[in-house]
């Protein structure tokens, strides 16, 4: 690739608008009325969502726009939907003719992965909003989970083109002036493995997308339209100077730190690459560029997503991650390189996109925190350890399916220990109950434990990662998405690394098979399954330990007496 | 006969109502809360508000009380042993793996209230289906007491897989403890809850070893105070899913009452529904601190059936009500800018700055009576408001955002009210219900202060202010019928063997609760009996709760009646329903021992009439200062009319009612407060 092919994205600063006739009273009542609006959004979605993974894992978006496609609202959902929106409405609307042929009642499918920076599944509804008087204000939109649409299986690993991950929708009018196109619906349905989960779904988004124009309208009708234009400015204003006065903090320079992938999911290379991090004044960029050419297989992160994640994470390192809007995204600037793992173009696989982009996260936060430990905790298992089970019940033959993310322990950081193991930084989700497993799934959960020593050495010691054991009673698939095996959970300031994630299977024949990604791993009667999450990495010198909590991890069997004497010997000096 | 009294400790102030069956009169009575023991509170209001020959009348003594979300709070409480199967012994730390939205690089699971060297794994274990894998080891239950004896252990919480589905493992162990001799307090999973989900059980399980030492102390010290005051009656203490249960049940099942504040005056918002037949209700409870919000629809409390506190589930009946850090108290302050309000509170110290208790930031109190709402600042109860002081912080605000001293308390009070109002728009639109069409209940000391504005940002066109306003939790623990509940997690067909296995599971759940309900409250009409069942499609994880109709505790629906009540249920919540079979999760069984009824129409004490007069306020409505009527609540007819705008003082509470509102006084002492130029 050459120079030329590199590029830089970031969002306009405030230019010509005026926040005149904006005062400091109506603007917050407007930004709460935004964030109220977007909630609304939420939580009218997860009612008349069909699917667990839209209202119990909150694997969706729900965004205002203004009609200038700049964000004025974002419930919280899945972290790695937070900012991700813009691409894809601006697509959308450019797709169904751009927002010249948009019209009262319209509203568009789109999926193209590109765009949406997800894959197929992350399908998004987008509403254009008018006030009475027709004129066109902005866009409700959202985007959410689809259990199925005709990937070549329900969860791939192991895609080679776009084409093997399901069917496209590239902006085109689902509804037309309120009249719903059947013939869209019927070719939806005929797409897919669970076509009444997918059209319960659609419908939910429908509604939320009216919920959402609906309040949009109502806010600027309470307010009138040029004291709502106004405003917003200054509520973007005022979102960028909280920005900029964190990032301003962060001491300028460029930081640099190695991150990665274990493979691409078809073949076993490693993949490593340098992450730059560059803070400069008020401004963060965040360089992807060293990033190899896109993968063979689906770890691929289209550019909304790794904008997407540079923003997640500048605004976890800004505290201002939630309710966000525009303004939050000014002072960011994302680099890369296209037809890179981090800007693939067409027909590249990307279905494993959010696991292609957790090295952003993991590569900001080390890059800093080995200049800057301080401001940052040391590593974590930074996957979701997902498998996702299926077969047939041996009694009734009856179809079953299950799915299951699990936690993995967190860095230490200057202020405390790591958390013995939570869900990675990104997900909501969940933990399944064990016994309501055994009730649903041919399980027998042998185990579901912290795994002593797991957690890196340090001043403060990493978390605690899980060690799980399934007991297989009745024949059944796998698919695994478990990544981050080969690199460690680092530490930060002399601390030392955690365990890193591993699973395995002991057949019944006594052998062990070690696994990781893998599409339908046969998985025969009375097998073990069993998953042992990542640690957190340790932050500080072991030495520097207080020996009184050396002593209160042994007496709890965070650690073992080995571990201790090995990492802690001062802890045991008479 | 019933006359009863109500003692509901809240943070600030323990309120007392007496409610005299024999001369039909309420007296109400308010004093500080003695956060240290607050029995002595409780006893100073009963001293202060009950004659002693009314004390010796009064057939039931009602609570509500923070005692034992203050021990979860302040992790004062007992040293708890927790037993657990072999390979499960981080449940109750690993939670459910979330996280909490804030913080995302820094966040810690908070410490779970057992230590993990006081979880100790014990083998043994049951399937899902009830059958036995591997037997108990006694010997692990014995070394765990060894433990736990080193440990100064004072009460033991025992949670094995499944015991759900077969408890024996867990009595195996309660009789080798108490064999051992092990005197301290034993929770059994199976007893605390009998519904799957471990760590939800567990929880609940250990919340009930930990808070159950100190909550039978302070039952069993507060009655006999009672009783050394004349007391001949009933104690009863209100449950977080509504109703009481007497103290003697309590001590029992304390986990059951974590929540009895909030909740009392969501039950009263329920039986005034009932009486002025308003079917759908927002209850808009504001305080010093919060705004507690919950719905009544049909004149029924909206339940939860798991609950949380502090961060832990319980799986136990739960009223939802929702809570904002928006009242009296909340703090303005400049973000860069834009002017924000609240989560931060002055609460009772310093309190507002117009308190002169050394505040010095502006509060929504400063700002409502700076802009006159609250009248001239001089209330019933002695307090007097000191204006400069309102005026110096709300000056401070003002400067610091460049704006008017006047605009700073306006935007204080719309700030406030717009985050009110967006707390009962989540509760709402999540049920698919539109505020707009809803009656608002304020109450609270500061709910019917913000009444008129919260009702023009919903869009709501009715209000009512009840009586006590300020005290209404008080009132609404009065009308808290005992009531038990139990449930149990059990998997079943929805057909005719299903239902029949349903009604044996409900029989035992109710024999249970007779054990515990050993006699019937004394004055309290026959036993009701109810039957709920949880009902999922195969395949979901989520369930519903349906209430299926039943006759002395047994099941008298059709399964085809049940899947429709099913049906019905899930459209109303989900917008559809699916086209597939399903199944029953777990029975649920509640025995509600009525009391009499009181009498609607008991006024407060009134004293002497006072004169009517006027003050300067402002008007959100017509956004300018005028003239308000000034008037005392007491001297208001039933039936009479009056039209804003006015500012009602009564003892506890405020109301303001803004021009283009008109208020009339109902004949059951609530006020009823209308738009007049629509919303």
């Amino acid at each position: 690739m050459n120079k030329g092919d590199i590029s830089v994205f970031e969002v306009p600063g405030s230019g010509a608008h005026t926040t005149e006739g904006a005062d400091p009273v109506v603007t917050e009542l407007i930004r709460n009325s935004l964030i109220s609006a977007a909630d609304q959004m939420k939580r009218a979605l997860i009612r008349t969502s069909f699917s667990p993974i839209v209202y119990e894992a909150m694997d969706f978006a729900v965004v205002l726009y203004d009609k200038d496609i700049r964000l004025l609202s974002q419930a919280p959902t899945l972290p790695t939907f937070m900012g991700t929106m813009n691409f894809c409405v601006e697509a959308a609307v450019k797709g169904a003719g751009g927002p010249g042929n948009m019209e009262p009642g319209d509203i568009v499918l789109y999926n193209w992965p590109y765009n949406t920076g997800s894959h197929a599944q992350d399908a998004a509804v987008v509403m254009p909003v008018f006030l009475d008087d027709g004129e066109l204000v902005g866009y409700a939109a959202c985007k959410a989970h689809w259990m199925d649409i005709a990937a070549k299986a329900p969860y791939c690993t192991d895609t080679t083109d776009i084409f093997q991950e399901g069917v496209f929708f590239p902006g085109i009018k689902i509804y037309r002036r309120g009249e719903i196109n059947e013939d869209i619906l019927a070719m939806i349905k005929a797409n897919s493995r669970m076509p009444d989960d997918v059209v319960g779904d659609l419908n939910a988004q429908v509604a939320c997308c009216r919920v959402g124009g609906r309040e949009l309208v109502r806010v600027i009708n309470r307010f009138g339209k040029e004291v709502f234009d106004a405003s917003i400015e200054l509520m973007f204003n005022h979102a960028e100077q909280t920005t900029r006065a964190c990032i301003e903090k962060i001491p300028d320079g460029r930081y640099k730190a190695r991150s990665g992938l274990d493979n691409s999911g078809v073949d076993d290379v490693k993949i490593d690459f340098d992450l730059e991090v560059e803070i400069s004044g008020s401004i963060v960029t965040v360089d992807l560029t060293d990033a190899p050419d896109a993968l063979p297989g689906p770890m691929n992160c289209p550019l909304p997503t790794a904008v997407c994640f540079a923003r997640v994470i500048i605004g976890a390192l800004t505290d201002t991650l939630y309710f966000t809007n525009e303004g939050h995204f000014r002072p960011i600037r994302v680099k890369t390189r296209k037809g890179s793992l981090y800007h693939p173009l067409p027909p590249t696989p990307c279905f494993m996109f959010g696991w292609a982009a957790m090295p952003i996260l993991e590569g900001t936060i080390r890059a800093l925190g080995e200049a800057l430990p301080e401001l940052v905790p040391a590593g974590s298992g930074a996957d979701i350890m997902a498998l996702i089970w299926w077969g047939n019940r041996e009694a009734t033959g009856e179809p079953w399916a299950a799915g299951s993310w699990n936690p993995v322990g967190q860095g230490g950081s200057v202020h405390d220990d790591g958390s013995t193991a939570i869900h990675v930084a990104l997900a909501f989700s969940r933990q399944g109950s064990m016994e309501l497993w055994e009730s649903k799934c041919p399980w027998l959960i042998e185990s579901y434990e912290l795994a002593p020593d797991s957690g890196g050495a340090g001043a403060h010691s990493g978390g605690c990662g899980v060690d799980l054991e399934w007991r297989i009673l009745e024949d059944c698939a796998i698919t695994s998405t478990i990544e981050q095996t080969r690199h460690e959970p680092f530490g930060l300031d002399g601390g030392l690394p955690g365990r890193s994630n591993r699973a395995e299977m002991l057949c019944a024949d006594g052998t062990v098979e070690p696994f990781s990604k893998v599409t339908d791993l046969k998985v025969s009667k009375y097998s073990v399954v069993r998953l042992m999450s990542g640690g957190g990495g340790g932050h500080g010198d072991p030495a520097e330990r207080d020996p009184e909590k050396v002593h209160a991890d042994l007496k709890a069997g965070y650690i073992s007496e080995p571990f201790a004497r090995r990492h802690y010997p001062h802890a045991f000096a008479s | 006969m019933a006359t009863r009294i109500g003692v509901d400790i809240g943070g600030t102030f323990t309120d007392l109502l007496l409610y005299d069956d024999i001369e039909k009169t309420v007296n109400a009575c308010k004093v500080l809360t003695t956060p240290h023991s607050p029995d002595e509170g409780c006893i100073t209001a009963v001293k202060t508000g009950v004659p002693p020959e009314k004390l010796a009348q009064a057939d039931y003594f009602m609570h509500g009380t923070t005692v034992g979300l203050n021990a979860l709070l302040q992790r004062k409480g007992a040293v708890v042993g927790l037993l657990t199967t072999t390979g499960f012994r981080d449940v109750l730390e690993l939670r459910r793996g979330d996280r909490s939205h804030q913080n995302l690089l820094f966040w810690r699971r908070p410490e779970p209230l057992v230590p993990r060297h006081l979880r100790l794994p014990v083998r043994g274990r049951i399937y899902t289906n009830g059958g036995v894998y591997k037997p108990l080891a006694g010997e692990d239950v014995l070394a765990g007491l060894d433990v736990f004896r080193q440990e100064g252990v004072t009460s033991i919480a025992v949670v094995f897989m499944n015991a759900y589905a077969n408890p024996e493992h867990e009595l195996e162990a309660e009789r080798l403890l108490r064999e051992a001799g092990f005197e301290g307090g034993i929770s059994l999973s199976h007893r605390v809850s009998g519904e799957y989900r471990e760590y939800e059980r567990t929880t609940t399980s250990v919340v009930d070893a930990f808070v159950r030492g100190v909550m039978s102390e302070y039952f069993g010290r507060l009655d006999r105070r009672l009783r050394e005051l004349g007391f001949k009656g009933t104690s009863l203490i209100t449950r977080s899913g509504g109703g009481s249960m007497t103290f003697d049940e309590a001590s029992e099942r304390p986990f059951e009452t974590i929540m009895s504040g909030p909740v009392a005056g969501v039950s009263g918002t329920a039986e005034l529904a009932n009486k002025l037949k308003l079917n759908g209700v927002v209850c808009a409870d504001v305080g010093g601190t919060s705004f507690d919000t919950s719905l009544v629809v049909g004149g029924r409390a909206e339940l939860l059936y798991e609950g949380e506190i502090v961060g832990m589930p319980l799986q136990v009946p739960w009223v939802d009500v929702r809570s904002v850090g928006a009242g009296g108290g909340s703090i303005g302050y400049n973000d860069h800018g834009l002017l924000r309000v609240g989560p931060e509170s002055a609460g009772a110290v310093p309190g507002p700055a117009c308190y002169g208790r050394g505040g010095t930031r502006a509060t929504s109190t400063d700002a409502a009576f700076y802009l006159g709402m609250l009248g001239a600042g001089e209330f019933e109860s002695g307090l007097t408001l000191d204006r400069d002081l309102a005026t110096r912080a709300l000056q401070d605000l003002a400067d610091e955002l460049g704006i008017s001293i006047d605009e700073a308390a306006q935007g204080v009070m719309r700030i406030s009210t717009s985050a009110m109002a967006d707390a009962v728009r989540e509760i709402t639109v999540e049920r698919g219900i539109d505020p707009a069409g809803l009656a608002l209940m304020c109450y609270g000391g500061a709910g019917p202060l913000w009444s008129c504005l919260l009702a023009l940002d919903l869009e709501i066109s009715t209000i009512v202010v009840p009586p006590y306003a300020g005290t209404f939790s008080a009132w609404g623990l009065l009308g808290a019928d005992p009531t038990g509940t139990r449930a149990r997690t059990r998997l079943l067909e929805l057909d005719e063997g299903g239902i029949q296995e349903a009604n044996e599971v409900a029989g035992e759940l109710f024999a249970d609760m007779a054990e515990q309900q050993d006699r019937q409250v004394a004055g309290s009409l026959p036993m009701r009996k109810e039957i709920a069942l949880d009902i999922r499609f195969v395949g979901q994880e989520h369930s519903l709760t349906v209430t299926v109709p039943s006759g002395q505790g047994v099941i008298t629906a059709t399964p085809g009646e049940i899947l429709a009540l099913f049906l019905e249920k899930y459209r109303d919540a989900f917008g559809g329903a699916l086209d597939i079979a399903v199944q029953v999760v777990s029975i649920r069984a509640t025995a509600q021992q009525p009391l009499p009824a009181r009498d609607d129409a008991v006024g407060l004490h009134t004293g002497t009439p006072a004169p009517r007069s006027a003050c300067e306020a402002y008007s959100f409505t017509r956004d300018r200062y005028m003239s308000f009527a000034v008037i005392a609540q007491r001297d208001i007819d039933a039936g009479e009319t009056i039209h804003g705008p006015a500012i009602i003082n009564e003892l506890t509470s405020t109301t303001y009612v803004d021009a283009g509102f008109r208020l009339e006084m109902d004949a059951s002492g609530s006020m009823f407060i209308c738009t007049t130029e629509g919303t």
